[in-house]
């Protein structure tokens, strides 16, 4: 018989050596979240909307983000829409438009630019933030998680997420509304280092059913950990949140 | 050669992030600058159908020729500049417009904004200079926006004009129910150089906002101390009662509110009272992305339905006299005190809704929309369908129609014109 002295490590070491898919669906979730970008972090995106004709219009973008629930997107171009910004604070959201002048509260499914994405793309918290995963399937090399959103609040009520079992970033997402209606396909590719061991997708492309012939592209550069002060996350401070740059 | 590695590497996290799709992205080149500059450039064209009937039409053409329609072209420009230096920075905001319909042509160039900003910390900041405050949570209307200009409801979100102040804010955030909270003290000083329009006189006019959000409702209150304006003070509130309905609301007391009240026979009386005014808004988003923006407007220090009346009787009496004898007295007299009856919605209670819906029929980037803006005193009423059409990169398109009409001596019913044909083209640079 051993003794707990020798069965202690081997539990250890049996416990260590378990494959990841003896992780929570939870986990892998937050695994994810970790994988895509820190907790607080900024980063620079650009926007691509190609409509059927290969016409193309473009934005870019400014996020700071702290914490669970803080954020800002400043759009930086075109110059239509330079300075338009978007704070949000939990289920609270304020869009300010340089010509209004003030931050007016809008409703959290209010889109706040034209075009196939919406605010749940450009808004978006941590995934296990806005979800909780209902069920978990292991696959050939990735997992298949289907989440649920945790709140009316959230654009997209239910995700089915197949997520690279090695790299733990995830390589596709239906999103579907609450009545089972396919609302868009995500596509993660072109896995990339972004520095401070951060590696994973810089390219998002999406299509939609409801926009047949539309496709947009979300492109990802310079995310970078940084703390910001929470007096950013503020309507007095959005107006000048060009200045975090 | 491990210094040849580490360029490389450098280099290539440096460098413009690709797609595989042959998508490029060089965000290097949106980083902050010392120096920015901005702005658009706008024509707009109008054409106003003219009512003869209407005391507007008969007190602004009385001296001029007659017609049935007016055509205006207005070109702008808006050029706004940005330059910072540590914790300082400049910005101003230069607005010129230049217009030319049938009877003539006229234009201007004016600093809407200019000013010193100081920020040694943040959520602390210092501004001086001339600058646009926008207080209040209405989107038509702001009865608390004590320092500002006048919005106008038709077009609530045109640039105004600032005023010289002198401004702090100190801005901390808690952990808890109360999340926010932000104090701005100022003085928006006037003499017979400086906001001369503001109000009269040599006065320091002292104003203060603090703004709270509170168990996630966004609650401002306002003060204007006694100045070249009256003392007033006010409340505001939004908060979103579900995910797609959001409500808001203002409430402001004006001590000794004051207008000049013209009767039916001329007599112009200055009118002195306090006032209350308020607002109260919902903003609903529906599941086919309609924004339904709704609000209701009372404007205590505005004009009764029998005080408008008269002004209107006045003006018809003015132009009759004047179509009998050439004597245009009567109607000179309705003009001194038309800035007070013109301003856009001059009365006591009005409605607002505006329905847009984005992007009908898949179509990117078109948003058509309505906007009534109803005078619940007499009934009279502004209905304006819009199309816009922002497609084309740094272009905005937008075509508006205003049918206004009500009965005699109505509000909108006496404007100078029944039908408005606006088209606006707005390039962004």
């Amino acid at each position: 018989m051993s003794s707990p002295r020798t069965l202690f490590p081997a539990l250890l070491l049996l416990l260590t050596c378990l494959p990841a898919h003896a992780l929570d669906g939870d986990e892998i979730l937050r695994q994810v979240d970790r994988k895509l970008n820190p907790e607080s972090y900024e980063m620079y995106r650009k926007l691509i909307n190609i409509e059927p004709d290969g016409r193309k219009k473009e934005f870019v973008m400014f996020t700071a983000k702290k914490g669970r629930d803080k954020m800002i997107a400043l759009f930086l171009d075109p110059p239509s829409e330079k300075g338009r910004a978007t704070l949000r604070l939990g289920d609270n959201m304020w869009l300010y438009i340089p010509g209004v002048g003030k931050p007016l509260r809008i409703t959290s499914l209010q889109s706040v630019v034209g075009g196939v994405f919406n605010n749940a793309d450009i808004l978006g918290l941590d995934y296990s933030v806005e979800y909780r995963v209902e069920k978990l399937e292991q696959k050939p090399g990735a997992y298949l998680l289907d989440l649920k959103a945790r709140t009316a609040a959230v654009a997209y009520d239910r995700l089915k997420m197949r997520v690279d079992a090695q790299a733990l970033v995830p390589v596709e997402i239906e999103a579907y509304a609450a009545s089972g209606l396919l609302i868009k396909t995500l596509r993660f590719k072109d896995i990339k280092d972004f520095g401070d061991g951060l590696r994973r997708p810089a390219t998002l492309e999406t299509d939609s059913p409801l926009y047949k012939g539309y496709k947009s592209v979300m492109l990802y550069a310079k995310i970078k950990a940084r703390t910001f002060p929470d007096e950013v996350f503020t309507l007095d401070y959005l107006p000048r949140s060009g200045e975090l740059r | 050669m491990r210094a040849r590695v580490l360029a490389l590497c450098t280099a290539l996290l440096c460098a413009p992030a690709s797609g595989e799709d042959g998508y490029s992205f060089d965000a290097g080149q949106f980083e902050k600058k010392p120096f920015e500059m901005y702005g658009y450039a706008e024509l707009r064209a109008d054409r106003f159908w003219l009512d003869h009937e209407n005391a507007l039409y008969q007190l602004n053409f009385f001296d001029s020729e007659q017609r049935s329609q007016l055509n205006r072209v207005t070109g702008a420009l808006e050029l706004s500049g940005l330059y910072r230096a540590g914790i300082a920075g400049v910005q101003a905001t230069v607005h010129g417009e230049a217009m030319r319909d049938e009877l003539g042509h006229e234009g201007e160039a004016k600093f809407y904004e200019g000013f010193l900003t100081l920020e040694p910390a943040t959520g602390v900041r210092v501004e001086a200079g001339k600058r646009t405050l926008r207080w209040g949570k209405g989107y038509a209307w702001s009865p608390v926006g004590f320092v500002e200009r006048l919005k106008d409801p038709n077009d609530p979100e045109l640039s105004r004009e600032g005023f010289v102040l002198l401004a702090g804010s100190v801005t901390r955030s808690f952990d808890g129910p109360l999340k926010t909270v932000s104090i701005t003290p100022l003085v928006v000083p006037t003499t017979d150089r400086i906001n001369e329009d503001f109000g009269p006189g040599d006065h320091a006019n002292p104003a203060a906002r603090l703004s709270l959000l509170y168990y996630d409702t966004d609650i401002d209150f306002l003060v204007l101390g006694e100045g070249a304006r009256s003392a007033r003070y006010g409340i505001d509130f939004a908060r979103n009662l579900t995910t797609n309905l959001e409500i808001h609301g203002e409430w402001a007391r004006i001590s000794d509110a004051t207008k000049p009240v013209m009767n039916a026979s001329g007599v112009v009386t200055m009118q002195t009272a306090d006032a209350t005014s308020y607002l109260l808004g919902l903003r609903h988003l529906s599941e086919r992305d309609t924004t339904t923006i709704l609000e209701y407007y009372y404007n205590g220090a505005g004009y009764t339905e029998s005080e408008m009346r008269d002004y209107f009787t006045f003006v018809h009496s003015g132009y009759a006299q004047f179509l009998a004898t050439g004597d245009s007295t009567l109607l000179e007299r309705a003009r001194s005190v038309q800035s007070a009856y013109l301003r856009p919605t001059p009365m006591r209670r009005y409605l607002y809704l505006r329905v847009s819906q984005k992007e009908p029929f898949d179509i990117l980037y078109f948003t058509p929309a309505l906007t009534v803006i109803a005078n619940l005193d007499d009934g009279s009423t502004s209905v304006a369908p819009e199309l816009a059409y922002t497609g084309v990169t740094n272009l905005d398109l937008r075509l508006r129609l205003f049918f206004l009409s009500g009965g005699q001596l109505s509000d909108f019913g006496e404007k100078q014109n029944d039908r408005r044909l606006e088209l606006r083209m707005r390039y962004y640079f």
